[in-house]
């Protein structure tokens, strides 16, 4: 169960960057009068392919690294959260969340508009500070990725180590 | 968008427009936009096609080309004249066309490059970020052929 929840988590987050440059387009052909529900499909299932049109060779690599750290540690934390442990420490949890939201503003690449971190920068007026980094922004998916491996680290600590009392 | 050109014939036209990103390629991406303008002024179509599909041959990415050397280079490799090429791309009469260029692509919702509209005959466009795979845009041509 846990890692069919890892699998459809990482699908989702992974199908999420692939399409995020053309979200409207794929709301919009969906919603399309005049097409059938199976050329609606089409379009999503082709754009999966973007991940190696649209991406360099160091994106899409920590693009999917980033959706299956995230897919598994999603499914560990849910499994340590069911175990009810009253004490939790939650070091683990929120180093993944923060590394997802790395991972997500650094996901894509900048100069062809798939990158969530140049978005966010037009909007404050600061998108030319890309110019200035090394990778342009992929620096953020880095950091998600290593963010996220830290994360599983801790929870699978945390996991082997349930809450006990010292003496 | 050889593949669409090749496949579809005289079904489609193929409209270019320049879209220097110039928050991450300052200064040099404008630059290589007057260049290919310069080489379509001299040489006609047939030269700015050479001109670009040479120049994305030879330009490494991140705003690393040599601009001084490379677009020269490519206009003499062509066989333009390097004088009126030279003389262009010091003068600045193309750089309200460019801006324009770039303010149509940010107003049509453009944040990045290759970006691309799919126009049907009735208007209806099918706007499309990003390198994306031939079936994709294949899908759009199609389907804005269908459009009455």
């Amino acid at each position: 169960m846990y890692a069919l929840l890892a699998l459809i988590t990482s699908t989702v987050v992974f199908a999420f960057a692939v399409w995020f440059p053309n979200i409207s387009l794929i709301v919009e052909i969906m919603g399309h009068p005049g097409i059938s529900f199976s050329q609606k499909l089409d379009l999503p299932i082709s754009l999966l392919g973007s991940i190696a049109t649209n991406f360099t060779l160091l994106s899409a690599s920590y693009t999917i690294a980033i959706a299956l750290l995230f897919g598994v540690n999603l499914a560990m934390t849910t499994y340590f959260l069911r175990r009810k442990i009253s004490e939790m420490r939650q070091s683990g949890v929120t180093t993944g969340f923060i590394g997802l939201a790395s991972g997500v503003l650094g996901m894509g690449c900048a100069a062809c508009g798939s990158l969530l971190l140049t978005s966010s920068l037009s909007l404050i007026g600061a998108s030319g500070i890309l110019a200035f980094l090394p990778l342009a922004g992929g620096e953020f998916g880095i950091l998600g990725v290593i963010l996220l491996s830290v994360s599983i680290y801790l929870i699978a600590k945390q996991i082997q180590n349930p809450a006990v009392c010292k003496i | 968008m050889k593949q669409v050109t090749t496949e579809y014939g005289d079904k489609v036209a193929w409209v270019y427009r320049q879209f220097p990103l110039d928050q991450l390629h300052p200064v040099k991406a404008r630059k290589e936009a007057v260049a290919s303008e310069c080489a379509a002024e001299l040489g006609g179509n047939d030269a700015f096609w050479k001109y670009a599909d040479r120049f994305f041959e030879l330009t490494p990415s991140n705003n690393q080309t040599n601009i001084d050397t490379v677009l020269p280079q490519i206009a003499k490799e062509i066989g333009l004249d390097e004088a009126k090429f030279a003389s262009c791309l010091a003068s600045n009469k193309y750089d309200a066309h460019i801006e324009g260029d770039v303010q149509n692509a940010v107003a049509t919702g453009g944040n990045g490059t290759p970006w691309s509209i799919v126009v049907a005959k009735n208007g209806k466009k099918y706007p499309l970020s990003g390198a994306q795979p031939y079936a994709s845009v294949k899908q759009l041509i199609d389907l804005a052929l269908q459009e009455k």
